[in-house]
């Protein structure tokens, strides 16, 4: 940079006073409306609860669907498959009495979770939601929570109610069968 | 090539015989670099004969990752990679797979994206411009930038439930839906940002601190751009008007009417006059793409829940917050990905450093490299 002659360095002094004092207008102006004019953004959190977004990610939980007052996981390891962190546990299968499989062991470790939501995209049965748990802490390194724990104590009541409606379906499916056979039997004759 | 380390001894000018040279050791946990950057400055008193970046603190082996998981299962990692444009890395990965395996956008998703993208590309310069003044010692403008800042992370929050590791691209779409309340919310958001631009001017860019401390410094050229890979806003303010977005422009963004900003003398000032102009260009852009944004679905009616790619391999590339951002998918027509090289635009800018530092005041240092923009994460990856 070539050097500044007196008058230029002079001002040089000024234009660079001068600047100080804008800033210095800006930074007024913005004390002022914070005084007198803002909302307090702060949120008092141990006393005021965050409102959280829909979107908001936490912890995976099973859904209850209130149809049958219980969640929908057949368990077939879809989420299990594709969560990159592998945190994911779950057994299940055929379960005696009702056609339909159930998960008999869902593990999930929320230290590991990376809150994706891969596992709630390819989830076939749609069981799977976000929780809106947002101050979760882990006190030691097996953080595994049981997501299937609420739902046991119903679950022989759930399998009983399940078989009932498996026999009404069916009933109702046999009654309607012979009369869907027809029509493109004749259809297809001639 | 010898045992030797790069650096000094192998380089004649910077004679460890000399009665003032010694060597300075800056990072990797240094309060202005920005993340786990070690510089090695090799010295004679005050000035700087050989700067040797020293990098891999924060590595994670991305790229490796990316080997051992299907390609959705990568989605995760990719906003991780920079975690401050976490959104359009993300929404790079998701493009990159999309052409591997042509998969058709619906619009409404592909506005969204946009969108989300170009909030993301403002919310990284606004904390860009924080950390750079605070850097160099204004403390005031870092709390409006935080304070506008927040604005953006709200509203993305809104739709994708999270701040920083979005995840929110899916291949064929986006996750969730945007609703009225966060058109109106961006709305707010522009309007109030368009405000806020000249204050920063005068805060900021009129302040005779700043421009003194920036001024001449860090000079990269052309030549220097070119030779070192630089991209982004560091080349553009060595006067290239080279942006992915209207070079080759992917996605819908040559539907948008936006200019490339350009400077040409290629010092700090420069870059930060860039990176200012970029927020209005992308305020534009939201502008428009929210006014056009058309309603329908934002996921292919039939979603794919098998992604296999034929065997080949493609290049796509996006422009990120700092630079041009590429990745290389090599498929060998399996599930997983055979090959998926990231090209982060921090690691070609911060390359350039030996050469731009050589001669300069150890002073300056802190302004040369914290102009660069660079997220040490990303280069490490």
């Amino acid at each position: 940079m070539e050097t500044p002659t007196r008058t230029g360095r002079l001002g040089r002094f000024f234009t660079g006073f001068g600047s100080l004092f804008h800033g210095l207008a800006v930074t007024s102006r913005h004390f002022g409306r914070t005084i007198f004019l803002r909302k307090n953004v702060t949120q008092q959190y141990p006393h005021e609860k965050p409102t959280l977004p829909k979107a908001y990610r936490s912890a995976i939980r099973l859904i209850r669907f209130p149809e049958t007052d219980s969640h929908d996981c057949v368990g077939c390891k879809a989420c299990e498959r594709i969560c990159p962190s592998a945190c994911i546990a779950v057994d299940g299968g055929k379960v005696e009495g009702i056609k339909k499989k159930r998960a008999s062991h869902f593990e999930m470790d929320f230290a590991l979770c990376s809150l994706c939501g891969l596992c709630l995209d390819v989830c076939p049965t749609t069981t799977l939601e976000y929780s809106r748990l947002y101050d979760e802490a882990g006190y030691n390194r097996n953080w595994k929570h049981d997501l299937l724990a609420e739902f046991r104590a119903r679950e022989p009541a759930f399998i009983a109610e399940q078989r009932q409606r498996e026999q009404a379906e069916a009933e109702a499916k046999a009654q309607k069968a012979p009369k869907k056979e027809k029509p493109p039997k004749e259809g297809d004759a001639p | 090539m010898s045992d030797e380390p790069r650096g000094a001894s192998s380089d004649p000018e910077a004679d460890p015989t000399h009665p003032e040279a010694y060597v300075l050791n800056m990072g990797p946990q240094h309060p202005s670099m920005h993340g786990v950057l070690r510089l090695k400055l090799h010295m004679i008193g005050e000035e700087i004969v050989v700067a040797e970046p020293v990098i891999g603190y924060a590595h994670r082996a991305h790229e490796k990752m990316a080997e051992n998981r299907n390609y959705l299962m990568f989605l995760p990692n990719s906003s991780r990679i920079d975690y401050l444009s976490g959104m359009i890395y993300n929404i790079g990965y998701c493009q990159a797979v999309e052409k591997l395996l042509e998969i058709e956008v619906p619009e409404r998703a592909q506005y969204i994206r946009v969108i989300a993208c170009e909030l993301n590309r403002i919310a990284s310069h606004l904390l860009w411009i924080g950390t750079y003044v605070l850097d160099i010692g204004g403390v005031t403008p870092f709390l409006y930038c935080w304070d506008d800042r927040e604005q953006i992370l709200d509203l993305l929050d809104a739709i994708t439930g999270s701040r920083l590791t979005y995840s929110y691209g899916r291949f064929g779409g986006v996750t969730m839906d945007v609703d009225d309340a966060f058109l109106t919310g961006t709305r707010t958001f522009l309007e109030r940002m368009k405000s806020r631009l000249p204050e920063y001017d005068t805060l900021v860019r009129k302040n005779v601190i700043f421009i003194e401390r920036s001024r001449g410094v860090g000079i990269m050229d052309r030549q220097t751009c070119r030779a070192y890979g630089v991209t982004g806003p560091c080349l553009r303010a060595a006067g290239v008007a080279y942006d992915v977005r209207k070079s080759e422009p992917y996605g819908i963004y040559d539907r948008f009417d936006f200019a490339v900003p350009t400077e040409s003398a290629g010092d700090c000032l420069a870059r930060y006059d860039v990176r200012i102009r970029e927020i209005e260009e992308s305020l534009k852009i939201v502008t428009q793409a929210v006014r056009d944004l058309p309603a329908g679905p934002i996921m292919p009616d039939k979603p794919k829940k098998k992604f296999k790619p034929a065997e080949g391999a493609s290049y796509f590339a996006v422009e990120a917050a700092r630079g041009a951002f590429g990745m290389y998918l090599v498929s060998d027509g399996s599930e997983v990905p055979f090959k998926l090289k990231l090209r982060t635009p921090s690691f070609s800018n911060l390359s350039s450093m030996p050469k731009v530092l050589a001669g300069t005041m150890v002073a300056d240092t802190i302004a040369i490299v914290g102009s660069l923009d660079i997220v040490l994460p990303e280069i490490d990856r």
